[in-house]
C-alpha cells in the first residue's frame, strides 16, 4: 500500500488552505487514492468537541444567525472541494466537526487512518505567527501520520 | 511531486528506514535532489566562518585551525551523511551533503533561498538531545517559505 494513499487535508477556505488542496491533487502521481477533507469552524458558540456538523442538520437551527450562515456556506465550500478532488480522481470524504482544532484533527486523522496530514501554516488568523506556534505544532505533536505544512504559493 | 530539489536537514541519528520509504514514495526512484544538511549549532562550531562545508577535504583544512577531536567529530558525520547519501543515491536520487555553522532555523532558511529549496523533509525525533524537537520545528517554519514534511521516527 502506498505510504500516500489516504490523505487527510485540513482547511480554513483561505488562499494559503487552496494552495494546500493543490498540494493533496499533486500527490495524486505519489499515489494518493482517497482524500479526506476536514474543516473545524471557529464559532461564537461553544459545541461538545467533536459534534458532526454535516451530519446534525437539526443544529443548524439552534446556532446564532451568524454561526448559521458560516456553516451553511462552510458546509457548500467544502461540497465544492470535494467535488473538485473528485474530479481529480480522488474518492472523497467530508468532515465538518466542532470543537479544538488540532485535536479534530489528529481524532479524525486516527479514525480515518490517514497516512498523511497537508495543512496551511495559518489560515484566518491574523496572528498567522502565534497561529503556526499553536494549530501546526499541535498537529504536529500528536499526529502519528507525518504532517505537511504548506506555507505558501 | 517528482523531479524537485528536496533539503533534508538530518542528525545522522535521526536517519530511520521508514524516512527513505517516504522520500522515494513521495518523489518515485530518480529525478530529485536531495541535499542532505547537517547544521552545527553555536556550541558546536565556535568560530567557524558560515560556509558550506561539503567535501572531506574543507573539514581537513580545519585541522590545526580547531580542536583535533572536533574535527574528527565533523568528519564522523559527515562520512556517516555520506553513508546516507549513498543508500539514496542507489534508489535513483541525486545527492549532496553539506555541513553549514550556525542557528538551525536561519540556516535552513537561507539555504532554501540559495538552492532553490521546494520542499524541506523534517524527521523529527523524540529524543530530547535532538535538536529536531517540535518548538524547534515551529522556528523553522516560521523562517523558511517552502512546504514542510514533518515526519517521525
Amino acid at each position: 500500500m502506498p505510504i500516500f494513499e489516504k490523505v487527510l487535508y485540513s482547511t480554513d477556505f483561505s488562499p494559503l488552505a487552496k494552495v494546500a488542496l493543490d498540494y493533496v491533487k499533486s500527490l495524486k502521481g505519489a499515489g494518493a487514492k482517497e482524500a479526506v477533507v476536514v474543516h473545524v469552524p471557529v464559532l461564537s458558540v461553544e459545541l461538545p468537541g467533536g459534534t458532526d456538523l454535516l451530519g446534525e442538520k437539526n443544529l443548524y437551527n439552534l446556532l446564532p444567525e451568524a454561526d448559521r450562515e458560516y456553516v451553511l456556506n462552510a458546509v457548500k465550500k467544502l461540497e465544492d472541494i470535494g467535488k473538485e478532488l473528485e474530479e481529480a480522481g480522488f474518492k472523497v470524504k467530508l468532515y465538518m466537526r466542532a470543537g479544538n482544532i488540532p485535536e479534530q484533527i489528529v481524532s479524525i486523522a486516527q479514525d480515518e487512518d490517514v497516512k498523511l496530514i497537508v495543512m496551511g501554516a495559518h489560515g484566518r488568523s491574523l496572528l498567522a505567527e502565534i497561529f503556526i506556534g499553536s494549530v501546526s505544532a499541535d498537529v504536529i505533536r500528536q499526529a502519528r501520520c507525518p504532517v505537511l505544512v504548506v506555507k505558501k504559493g | 511531486m517528482k523531479g524537485r530539489n528536496l533539503l533534508l536537514p538530518l542528525e545522522p541519528g535521526s536517519w530511520h528506514a521508514s524516512l527513505k520509504r517516504l522520500l522515494v514514495e513521495l518523489e518515485g526512484t530518480a529525478g530529485a535532489q536531495i541535499h542532505i544538511l547537517y547544521v552545527l549549532t553555536p556550541s558546536e562550531w565556535g568560530f567557524l566562518a558560515r560556509e558550506e562545508y561539503d567535501t572531506e577535504e574543507k573539514l581537513l583544512a580545519l585541522h590545526g585551525a580547531m580542536d583535533e577531536g572536533y574535527t574528527e567529530g565533523l568528519l564522523k558525520t559527515f562520512k556517516r551523511l555520506k553513508e546516507i547519501a549513498r543508500e539514496l543515491a542507489l534508489l535513483g536520487f541525486k545527492t549532496k551533503v553539506v555541513l553549514i555553522p550556525g542557528e538551525l532555523d536561519e540556516v535552513i532558511a537561507d539555504y532554501c533561498q540559495k538552492h532553490k529549496i521546494s520542499l524541506v523533509v523534517l524527521s523529527i525525533s523524540r529524543s530530547s538531545l535532538s535538536v529536531f524537537r517540535v518548538s524547534k520545528i515551529v522556528d523553522i517554519l516560521k523562517a523558511v517559505e517552502q512546504p514542510v514534511l514533518i515526519a517521525k521516527g
